[in-house]
């Protein structure tokens, strides 16, 4: 494992309260919600990890080497990520198709989708899922959305499209909190105190 | 490309803004180095930041003040030679050689003419970036054509026009050998280019309307209603945060600052004075003031 301070950022030297501040900072970057369905989630997964390892490391140096797990730490849970929740509908092509997804084979899953002997509602959802994956964000809200439309129960779906109207999720570094933000106008938010014009 | 990947002045502090220029100047300092004096009139924002990205975890910047044509008395810091400059450099030289072909097939009479000129003076350069950068000048030849196969046809699919232009920008970051960085960067290039793309046609809608012109923005939205307006800026916005979140799991590097401010305020920045029509303007009037 590399230098678990390094990992950190910090220096060795540093307070416990520095460390905490800087793990804090870091699992607020890399957290899996920022992360859900995108495919790079699994790097930032191990990201995660790593800078979890690096944490109870130096918590365990300096509280003397116990065994135990200090509290207070992140704790990673495993989520399932909306493709991966499990499939009860009866389809085992559809079946097949979420398979292909959850090992990171998109163009099969995409292949098997064009063999469908339908479009319904999870021909859509799938078919949407798998435009996230390329990128495709317009013909991916598009079939959520009809998805949605189809079989508007559906928590799967609603989530879906939900995350698509939120714009996705995802960390900004402190001073960047506000997206809008106009570069002609004064704006009053702390980020950008000045105008440009 | 385009310019308009920038960064926002106001909110970068002294330190990010002597580097971003540095970066800047060192690049234009290189393109005429590398590709003659012609090849830097078409320097951009847009390959000063492909070129930070490029950079890595430990590289200086080691401004010298050099002078310039533009700068003859006192000089600007600029960065030294290096591997991810010439790279940059290189690209920039090929994208626009290819982007002034793409004019010469399709563009009107005047844009031609003044294409066919350009692409001639430009030729002897591109000669030698393509070279240095084959796999990128094949993949930008091949995007382009497949994009303007896509225009002709008028097709409504914003994904599958800015597709091409957005595979095209993240084929210009070499394969480094790390299998993580390289994908984290290809993720951030191709929302990169999305987005590039897409701004542009919102550029570009009023003119093309009146010229009759193919844009994926109104083949997609006929009436361009408020509603499509802030769905597109949604969907926009929606590749910014892809875009950062990649950039979040590169290792970062003496321009991380800068990067940081361009994509989480340069170009949200950049998108609000395109969707408000004040893009242009503001070009005229800050076109002087350096990155």
């Amino acid at each position: 494992m590399n230098d678990p301070y390094s990992v950190l950022g910090v220096d060795p030297g540093a307070s416990d309260e520095e460390i905490k501040r800087a793990y804090r900072e870091l699992a607020r970057k890399y957290h899996p919600d920022n992360y859900q369905n995108n495919p790079l989630a699994d790097l930032a997964e191990e990201k995660m990890k790593e800078i979890n390892e690096a944490y109870h490391t130096i918590t365990r140096s300096r509280s003397g080497g116990g065994g135990q797990r200090q509290a207070g730490g992140y704790q990673q849970q495993q989520q399932q990520y909306t493709y991966q929740q499990q499939y009860t509908g009866g389809d085992a092509l559809y079946a097949q198709v979420r398979q292909q997804i959850n090992i990171g084979n998109i163009p099969q899953a995409e292949q098997l989708l064009r063999t469908a002997p339908r479009q319904d509602a999870e021909w859509h959802f799938l078919t949407g899922y798998i435009a996230y994956q390329k990128g495709w964000l317009d013909e991916a809200t598009q079939h959520f959305r009809t998805a949605c439309s189809m079989e508007p129960a559906n928590a799967e779906y609603r989530q879906a499209l939900s995350m698509m109207q939120q714009g996705g999720s995802g960390y900004r570094p402190a001073g960047y909190g506000y997206a809008g933000c106009d570069p002609c106008t004064t704006c009053m938010c702390i980020s950008c105190a000045s105008p440009c014009c | 490309m385009f310019g308009y990947v920038r960064a926002r002045r106001d909110t970068l502090n002294a330190a990010g803004l002597a580097d971003y220029e540095a970066a800047y100047c060192g690049l234009c300092r290189t393109l005429g180095r590398r590709r003659g004096s012609f090849s830097r009139l078409f320097l951009n924002y847009d390959f000063a930041f492909l070129a930070m990205l490029l950079a890595p975890g430990d590289a200086p910047c080691t401004a010298l003040c050099r002078r310039c044509m533009l700068h003859p008395i006192k000089g600007k810091p600029a960065c030294g030679e290096s591997r991810w400059l010439d790279t940059a450099a290189d690209e920039s030289v090929v994208l626009t050689y290819w982007k002034l072909r793409d004019t010469l097939a399709d563009g009107g009479f005047f844009a031609r003419m003044a294409a066919r000129f350009l692409a001639l003076c430009l030729g002897p350069a591109y000669r030698g970036a393509r070279l240095e950068c084959p796999d990128f000048d094949r993949a930008v030849s091949l995007r382009l054509t497949e994009l303007r196969a896509l225009e002709e046809e008028r097709c409504p699919s914003i994904d599958r026009t800015a597709d091409c232009f957005a595979r095209l920008l993240s084929a210009a970051a070499p394969r480094t050998g790390s299998a993580p960085r390289d994908r984290a960067v290809g993720q951030l290039l191709y929302h990169l280019g999305r987005w590039i793309y897409l701004i542009d046609a919102v550029d570009d809608l009023a003119e093309d309307r009146k010229a009759g012109r193919y844009n994926p923005v109104a083949a997609r939205f006929p009436d361009w209603t408020e509603e499509d307006r802030l769905y597109l800026r949604g969907s926009m916005d929606h590749s910014l945060t892809l875009a950062g979140a990649a950039f979040q799991l590169l290792e970062g590097n003496r321009w991380q600052p800068v990067m940081e401010n361009i994509l989480y305020s340069g170009l949200p920045g950049v998108e609000e004075l395109v969707f408000s029509g004040r893009w242009r303007d503001h070009q005229k009037r800050h076109r002087r003031n350096g990155p």
